[in-house]
């Protein structure tokens, strides 16, 4: 199976005052189309300094990251924001939804940004997905009106309307009850399986973690151990 | 296309949003921006309502739509309140106007062409007693016994006035011998024998009275009579704010001068009536008070001490009745000489007080100006002005006042009042100009006393040769004189030989100092203004040409001024709006970090990002600013209705009457918050480009 994220000998490295943070070191990795995988370690480790690089929001000191064999080190902010509306998709721990957007509007907001959509298929992929993720009769309402897990359920909505080749999420349930993260796991690992989307996420939750198909822990910048279920 | 529709729906959604959440900055920017677009539109369109006024006033008053005067100017040309002002800067000359006239007129869009000069003259005048000495010499020339005995007791009763004027100078003069000398003179006056019954009163009694008793009347401040020379013709046809209110208007080919009412009023009213109206103006007119105001305070004290203004205009019947009138009235004294107990009685009369005043100043003009000279000059006499010619010899000119004019709904203001019209011939030899009549009036002078044209070489012959001119007997004077002139003061009196009228022709040519030239469309006057410089300058007529703004001098300038001001206010009143737009885009980008971070994450541009933050700014700038210029469009039709009062004189000038009457200007009301909204906008590039600086990493950050 071929691999969609790539990565070769990656360093980061961010500077503190006159000193330098070795968030990661000498990490290579690759992950393959379809696979559920998590980023796990304790605080501190790297997990969210790793997805920030497979998602395109930053750049390797050294090494590289390639997205489906393209390499982004040297890419323009334009091109990677272009990669990220593309090819990826994005789960947050706190939701990040736009709270003076309808649920129906958060989801859309994406294929807005992409701009080839009619309104026809704008409003069919949208209510597809607001159906696969049980929100249809939430549509019309706002973030702030909605509990926890369905505000994250309207964010993997919203990651997916895209229908990107990779899903990244970081902590999806950190700021969840366990009974609520455990769904939003199972939701995810179903859409993983309908739609064949790479789904990459950081947790330290032994309970998500069994969840995932492989495990690839991080101490220290480095990658530790990997797992495979 | 509907994506981006959609797209912009979601952006503008998003920046109500944000508006809605941040409603104080909302506010407080919106408000700031609203107050600007309210200035601005009520600034611009009044500036653009003054400008139209003051454009009427001028160039229907003096000016034209364009001046043209000589490029051999030394000074500006300045109608109105310029460093020279108008009588004395030196604005060259044009020698023959015609062929300037004949270039202009060829344009098409030139309506009139009016030659004009500026220039400002003395005007001579005696003393009250001059005045009565005057007229006693006229009632002896008429020989109506009953009118000199009149005369001569009005003069009797101004010297019995005079000595008590000198007794109370002798207590302060420090030339006692002076004042011996004069005592000596008036009760040479005084005594009754000089004006005898049945004993002519010669000449030299009036030359007595005139040179030594008249001066110890006090003498006259002098006026300066500002003028304009012009073809009245021509004039009257193109100055539609010219107006006859008293007497008649110049005619062309007639010589004389028309008195602006403003100069009369001024200068040549007397002096109590002048203190009341002004009183009464600032008082009744305004609204004010004598108590609560010192310069109403001074114009009442000087009013009270004014009373020989009223007395020495008086004959004995007339002062016996007033002061029996005054007495009725409650103002008594108890002097038994007449001349103390009616300067008492008067003084007491014009002591006015905030009670007192507006009756004061009715029973004035019922009971008091019919009994004395209102006005020093009325239509219909003849003045002599006095001007130092160009070549620097004095010129004087007897000129027959036609009437008192007015420029139309400039009643009440100084600078429109200040200049006083005369024909340009007249004009030409005040200026010192050799005319067809006054080179006859010199011709006639010199047959008069025997002058004749002599070579140089043969100059000392026919000086001191036999027969020559230092031998010859003086030759008799041909001109008239007045009365038996004794020896000791034997005078010349030549009557004026100047003609009344003159041939129109002469002011078809010739000299003028400058030219108002008409337009038949004043909006295309920039235009005209450069054609009209190329067509002179192509021509070899080297001149400047002015618009009326420039002409007027430093009241022109007045919108520009204006203008400026508002212009410098507005824009601290934005760069203060802009800062704080600024500056709370920069301090909310923190706030929306996360946000900004969500969205860079899932795939919008930057640009996305500038896009949304100037909506914003936009979206508050065109509420503030329509709001604004709706309040101010309200203002203005309010404002409309009722006019806004002139302050002042000179706001009557520039307002082109006592009130302005704004109107709505709907280029002004639609453009401004258009622009306004437009530079609120691009002025927050900057914030909003640093709120695109926002990472997408920023979005993991854990703060909500």
């Amino acid at each position: 199976m071929a691999a969609v994220v790539k990565i070769a000998g990656v360093e980061k490295v961010y500077p503190l005052g006159k000193t330098e943070v070795r968030a990661l070191s000498g990490i290579d990795l690759s992950i393959d189309e379809g696979e559920f995988t998590t980023i796990a370690g304790p605080s501190g480790c790297g997990k969210s300094t790793l997805l920030n690089l497979i998602g395109c929001m930053d750049i390797p000191t050294r090494g590289e990251v390639y997205i489906e064999g393209q390499p982004i080190a040297k890419l323009s902010d334009r091109e990677l924001t272009r990669l990220r509306l593309e090819k990826l998709g994005f789960i947050f721990q706190s939701f990040n939804l736009i709270p003076v957007l309808t649920v129906f509007q958060n989801v859309e907001f994406p294929l807005l940004l992409q701009g080839r959509w009619t309104r026809a298929e704008r409003q069919a992929k949208v209510t597809a997905l607001l159906a696969e993720v049980d929100l249809l009769k939430q549509q019309q309402q706002r973030s702030s009106e909605l509990s926890g897990g369905q505000r994250q359920r309207v964010a993997i909505a919203r990651a997916l309307v895209t229908n990107p080749r990779i899903v990244l999420a970081d902590e999806p349930t950190a700021n969840l009850d366990s009974a609520t993260g455990e769904r939003i796991i199972e939701l995810m690992k179903n859409i993983n399986k309908t739609h064949k989307t790479t789904f990459i996420f950081s947790t330290h939750d032994p309970q998500v973690m069994r969840q995932a198909g492989r495990i690839v822990r991080l101490k220290d910048g480095h990658v530790a151990a990997e797992q495979r279920s | 296309m509907s994506s981006n529709i959609a797209q912009f729906r979601l952006i503008f959604a998003v920046a109500l949003r944000n508006l809605w959440l941040d409603r104080l900055r909302t506010i407080i920017i919106g408000g700031l921006i609203g107050t600007g677009a309210f200035l601005a539109v009520i600034g611009l369109s009044l500036l653009l309502d003054v400008q139209a006024s003051m454009r009427a006033s001028i160039t229907q008053s003096i000016a034209g739509d364009l001046q043209i005067y000589s490029a051999g100017a030394k000074d500006k040309l300045a109608l109105f309140g310029g460093s020279g002002f108008m009588g004395r800067a030196d604005i060259g000359s044009l020698p023959d106007f015609a062929p300037y006239r004949d270039a202009v007129l060829g344009h098409p869009n030139v309506a009139a062409f009016v030659p004009m000069g500026l220039d400002m003259a003395v005007l001579s005048r005696g003393n009250e007693l001059d005045d009565a000495i005057d007229a006693l010499r006229v009632a002896l020339k008429a020989g109506d016994e009953s009118i000199i005995t009149g005369r001569v007791d009005q003069i009797k009763f101004q010297l019995d006035q005079v000595k008590l004027e000198l007794a109370a100078r002798r207590l302060l003069s420090s030339d006692q011998v002076e004042i011996d000398q004069q005592e000596r003179d008036l009760a040479r006056a005084l005594a009754p024998e000089f004006f005898s019954q049945g004993k002519a009163i010669d000449e030299e009694h009036l030359q007595f009275l005139e040179t030594k008793i008249a001066p110890l009347s006090g003498e006259k401040l002098p006026t300066y009579l500002q003028y304009i020379g012009t073809d009245i013709a021509a004039y009257r046809a193109n100055f539609p704010k010219f107006k006859v209110i008293e007497g008649a208007a110049l005619e062309p080919g007639q010589r004389g001068i028309m008195l602006s009412r403003k100069v009369r009023e001024e200068l040549l009213k007397n002096g109590v009536a002048k203190l009341f109206d002004k009183l009464h103006k600032r008082l009744v007119k305004r609204g004010g008070t004598i108590s609560g105001d010192e310069e109403n305070q001074r114009f009442a004290t000087d009013l009270s001490k004014q009373y020989q203004q009223i007395l020495s205009y008086l004959d004995r019947p007339n002062a016996e009745e007033l002061s029996a009138k005054l007495t009725a009235r409650g103002i008594k004294d108890d002097s038994p000489d007449l001349v103390q107990r009616l300067s008492h009685q008067v003084s007491a009369f014009l002591t006015v007080d905030d009670k007192n005043f507006s009756e004061r100043y009715h029973w004035f003009y019922e009971h008091i100006a019919p009994k004395i000279k209102l006005y020093e000059v009325l239509p219909g006499q003849t003045i002599t002005v006095r001007n130092y010619t160009r070549s620097g010899y004095i010129k004087t000119l007897p000129l027959k006042v036609h009437g008192i004019y007015n420029f139309d709904g400039l009643e009440d203001s100084d600078l429109a009042g200040v200049l006083n019209i005369m024909d340009l011939v007249s004009f030409r030899e005040l200026y010192g100009q050799m005319t067809d009549a006054s080179r006859k009036e010199l011709e006639a002078m010199r047959a008069q006393v025997g002058m004749r044209d002599v070579k140089s070489e043969d100059a000392e012959a026919a000086l001191f040769g036999d027969g020559g001119l230092a031998s010859a007997a003086p030759s008799e004077a041909a001109s008239e004189t007045v009365g038996d002139v004794s020896s000791s003061n034997q005078a010349l009196i030549v009557k004026p030989t100047l003609a009344d009228f003159f041939d129109p022709a002469e002011v078809q040519n010739g000299l003028a100092l400058n030219a108002a030239v008409r337009l038949k469309d004043p909006s295309q006057q920039n235009r005209t203004e450069a054609e009209l410089r190329d067509k002179l300058d192509q021509g070899g007529y080297k001149v400047n040409i002015v618009d009326w703004q420039q002409a007027s001098g430093i009241v022109g300038q007045f919108v520009n001024i204006v203008g400026g001001t508002l212009v410098f206010a507005l824009s601290v009143i934005f760069l203060v709006a802009f800062v704080i737009i600024n500056n709370s885009i920069i301090v909310g980008t923190l706030n929306r970090t996360r946000e900004i971070g969500t969205m860079r994450a899932i795939g919008a541009q930057r640009s996305f990002i500038v896009t949304l933050f100037l909506a914003e700014t936009g979206i508050t700038g065109m509420l503030g600013a329509f709001s604004g210029a709706v309040a101010a469009t309200a203002i203005i039709l309010m404002a409309g209705r009722k006019g806004i009062p002139a302050a002042n004189d000179v706001v009557t000038f520039i307002f082109s009457g006592p009130r302005l009457y704004p109107v709505i200007h709907w280029q002004v009301v639609t453009s401004v918050p258009l622009l306004i909204t437009l530079f609120a906008t691009l002025a927050s590039i900057y914030a909003a480009r640093h709120a695109a600086k926002v990472q997408p990493a920023d979005a993991t950050q854990e703060k909500e």
